[in-house]
């Protein structure tokens, strides 16, 4: 069966726990109250916005697999709250989303269900049933066979939409951290790059030494000298320790002789 | 005075702090959370409140979010409200620290 179809047409909002009714919130895009407000401005706010979409006469069960709803409200309906899902369910829809979810334990929980809930409110206007509809039919074998076709469909839609969306973010990126000194960029665009999904990657051109007023970064070789210059800076190094050594033979001597003579 | 040695420090070294050259350099042991580079004696205190009272625990965590730079650097954030800075401080720390000794 699956696990949360029209957990919202089901349930009472009234029923909801606040936390609950704040993510539908947010996964609908409604702005929220503020913080701290009775649980009933959020009920109230859910009524407005969420169950409106649910009275739009929007689907029956057979309907799930229309992916856009027709009248041009959001199929919003369609997106399981991330606190609602199981563990596993959680790790699975982020796979959907090319992310390799770790252990979803006590502490990486909220984490995550941030991270997908990002994810969601992304993609949200591109109709996610997608995704979501794909994690269903996965996860109860009955109804594999007859939606093979469609998943694939779906999947390569889906995985579309997942290069775009992974190419704006780094043209999005790349936007923010050219504000930042150049240094950063380096720094941001190299790891950045080794881990997007598209596989495309930046190598920085290294910037010609001190041209356009660009400061030195790199150690760049020495330029080559001429031998004389060589000679001259070994001499130099050498000149003035000479001098002493001079001096104190010079010294020494004297103080030989002096005493050869003395004897 | 003679300057027989040439050697002039390089300053790109100086871009980790000390902090998180002393963390680097041995097991961590013990020590609190306070000794990771970016954590100071606010953010500590928000770590230790929520019960992450020594660097290993905050090492745990970081492992279980399988060494991820931004999952790491958003739960830090969310945990005790470090700054971009600072998440990145520590983030680096744990990370060179798990490259020499795990």
């Amino acid at each position: 069966g699956r696990p949360w179809s029209n957990p919202e047409a089901q349930e009472d909002p009234a029923h909801l726990s606040k936390s609950r009714l704040r993510s539908d919130l947010v996964s609908h895009n409604v702005e929220l109250p503020p913080a701290g407000s009775k649980k009933e401005v959020y009920l109230k706010l859910h009524l407005e916005h969420v169950d409106q979409g649910n009275a739009a006469g929007f689907s029956s069960d057979e309907d799930d697999q229309v992916l856009y709803a027709p009248g041009g409200d959001r199929v919003d309906t369609k997106i399981p709250d991330p606190t609602a899902l199981s563990d596993k369910d959680l790790k699975d829809l982020l796979l959907k989303y090319g992310v390799k979810a770790g252990p979803i334990v006590a502490s990486t929980r909220a984490v995550y269900e941030k991270k997908l809930r990002k994810l969601l409110q992304s993609d949200g206007n591109e109709g996610l049933n997608e995704a979501e509809t794909a994690v269903l039919y996965s996860d109860s074998d009955e109804e594999g066979e007859e939606n093979g076709d469609l998943e694939d469909e779906k999947e390569s839609e889906e995985e579309k939409e997942r290069i775009n969306e992974a190419l704006e973010l780094n043209q999005k990126q790349c936007n923010e951290h050219l504000q930042e000194p150049v240094k950063n960029i380096l720094k941001d665009l190299i790891p950045e790059a080794k881990t997007t999904p598209t596989g495309i990657y930046v190598t920085p051109r290294r910037p010609i030494k001190g041209a356009a007023q660009r400061p030195i970064l790199y150690g760049y070789p020495d330029t080559p000298v001429s031998p004389t210059t060589l000679e001259r800076r070994d001499v130099e190094r050498r000149l003035v320790p000479i001098y002493v050594q001079i001096l104190v033979f010079f010294i020494v001597l004297y103080i030989l002789y002096f005493i050869s003579i003395n004897v | 005075m003679l300057q027989l040695c040439p050697h002039i420090c390089d300053p790109a070294m100086s871009s980790t702090s000390q902090k998180h050259k002393e963390f680097v350099a041995e097991p961590m042991g013990e020590k609190p959370v306070n000794a990771l580079a970016g954590i100071g004696e606010v953010l500590g205190k928000k770590l230790e409140e929520k019960g992450f009272d020594k660097a290993y625990v905050v090492l745990g965590q970081f492992l279980v979010l399988k060494k991820d730079e931004e999952l790491f650097k958003d739960w830090l954030k969310d945990t005790c409200g470090a700054n971009a800075k600072q998440q990145r401080d520590c983030y680096g720390c744990l990370k060179e620290w798990c490259d020499a000794f795990l």
